[in-house]
């Protein structure tokens, strides 16, 4: 089956805070979406908007034309928030079999013992080691990784996206997210702007300097030039 | 259902109550099956420190560590959220659970099965009480907290009315006693350890086990509407 993401109107409030606005993208089976964005800007709230944990106030998301919440029961969906939403009081060896129910590793320490980095990617490679996966949806996945770490998951995802799976990143690395996504969502205050791939360049992968030029111009500028 | 086993190890992988409470569950209950075997008769004293354990293992609080993403791989994967509540309740009480339960075979092996209070009607009700609603309670709350408040409304009670404990043994059918002995089981529902049942003590049983049941459900509907974004997304 091919699987779709349709994201329209979407805007999200916390109580009266409003996070974002007029979200709008779709997004095919081997696809990959970058969402990228300033602190705070809601981009893991979009990413738990996806995958059915927040309701948004007004707009809709819909999987394969589904609620979130039902399209997650029928499609394999790999969601990561990052290593802080890991229990550090669990052995690393016991969360490793919470994936596809091998043995991801032999680490018998508990989490909170471990690096930040061996938690990301231990974190990683067991929502990623379910099959099959559908839709991935990843909060900072680069992050603390070291750089052995960050090429396994390129090439992870690149696999995983050739292989049909929709992807949806969030990244402030914009050189990771450059050439791996077929669009990116810009998150700004308020609002937000999609850019397919070939609206940045024309032919072949972005290049992390034309992503950076291209969200500094939808923004006004680097943050440190507007404070000048 | 077919997602059952998953919740069920997911839950022994990330239990909701801490191992170290699991382990004072099990000195406790060596030391009570040992009162039992001497002397059978204080059973139903040995099991209440067991309740009164279960009333904080009960309350393991949902919200705050969903909240904190510890769940996540629960929530994204399309179990049905009613089932993982009920299948956090029963993960929260099962070491308190399997406690009565030994006290209560051990009681019956030197007792006898039909002497065993353990098993008494009114027994079985104090521990619905006591396993469901500091759970429901707690659910939107931080860990212990339906367990701190009912433990403080239990002695507060007890201190301004000495006769609380005492107020479950109904001598008639007046109105205001079986109000009284209903209010009593809700508060100190351990002082129906070892009672059966029947006629006016099973009215008085009811309103705290509908109260159980109510809670329970209202926690179950919570959890399944409610949205959990990030605590740090917030």
């Amino acid at each position: 089956m091919t699987l779709t993401v349709s994201v329209r109107g979407l805007a999200i409030h916390y109580g009266r805070r409003l996070v974002f606005q007029d979200v709008s993208f779709d997004l095919a089976a081997g696809q990959a979406a970058g969402i990228v964005g300033a602190n705070g800007c809601g981009k893991t709230t979009l990413l738990r908007a996806i995958a059915g944990c927040v309701t948004p106030r007004s707009g809709e998301i819909r999987i394969n034309g589904l609620m979130p919440r039902d399209a997650i029961a029928r499609t394999g969906v790999a969601y990561f928030g990052g290593e802080a939403t890991l229990p550090g009081s669990v052995r690393a060896a016991q969360w490793g079999t919470l994936g596809a129910g091998d043995d991801v590793t032999q680490e018998g320490r508990r989490l909170r013992t471990l690096s930040r980095g061996t938690r990301q990617l231990l974190g990683l490679r067991t929502v990623l080691g379910r099959h099959p996966l559908g839709l991935i949806l990843l909060d900072e996945p680069w992050e603390a990784l070291d750089p052995d770490g960050s090429r396994w998951l390129s090439a992870m995802l690149e696999t995983k996206r050739d292989r049909g799976a929709a992807v949806v990143l969030s990244s402030h690395r914009l050189h990771d997210l450059a050439g791996l996504c077929d669009l990116y969502v810009f998150l700004l205050p308020h609002n937000a702007t999609v850019l397919p791939a070939h609206e940045i360049v024309s032919v072949g992968p972005v290049p992390a300097h034309h992503l950076t030029r291209a969200f500094d111009r939808l923004r006004g500028g680097p943050l440190s030039l507007r404070a000048t | 259902m077919r997602d059952l086993p998953f919740l069920i190890r997911f839950f022994r992988v990330v239990p909701p109550v801490p191992p170290m409470m699991t382990g004072t569950f099990l000195v406790l209950t060596l030391a009570s099956a040992a009162v039992v075997v001497v002397n059978p008769v204080r059973a139903p004293g040995a099991l209440v420190p067991v309740l009164l354990l279960q009333v904080f293992a009960a309350a393991s609080g949902f919200a705050l560590p969903a909240r904190r993403g510890h769940f996540d791989l629960l929530l994204t994967r399309g179990s049905s959220r009613t089932l993982i509540a009920l299948v956090h309740w029963a993960m929260s009480i099962a070491p308190g659970l399997a406690s009565w339960l030994v006290l209560a075979v051990v009681e019956s092996g030197v007792r006898g099965a039909t002497d065993a209070s353990l098993l008494a009607s009114g027994t079985c009700a104090a521990v619905f009480v006591v396993s469901t609603l500091p759970w429901a309670l707690t659910v939107a709350l931080p860990r212990f907290s339906g367990a701190i408040g009912w433990v403080l409304v239990s002695v507060t009670a007890v201190t301004f009315s000495s006769g609380l404990t005492g107020s479950w043994a109904l001598h008639s059918t007046r109105i205001d006693e079986v109000i009284w002995a209903a209010l009593t089981f809700l508060i100190y529902p351990v002082g129906a350890i070892g009672q059966p049942l029947a006629g006016a003590q099973l009215t008085a049983a009811l309103p705290a086990v509908t109260a159980a049941i109510g809670t329970m459900t209202a926690a179950c509907g919570w959890i399944a509407r409610r949205d959990i974004p990030l605590e740090a997304a917030q």
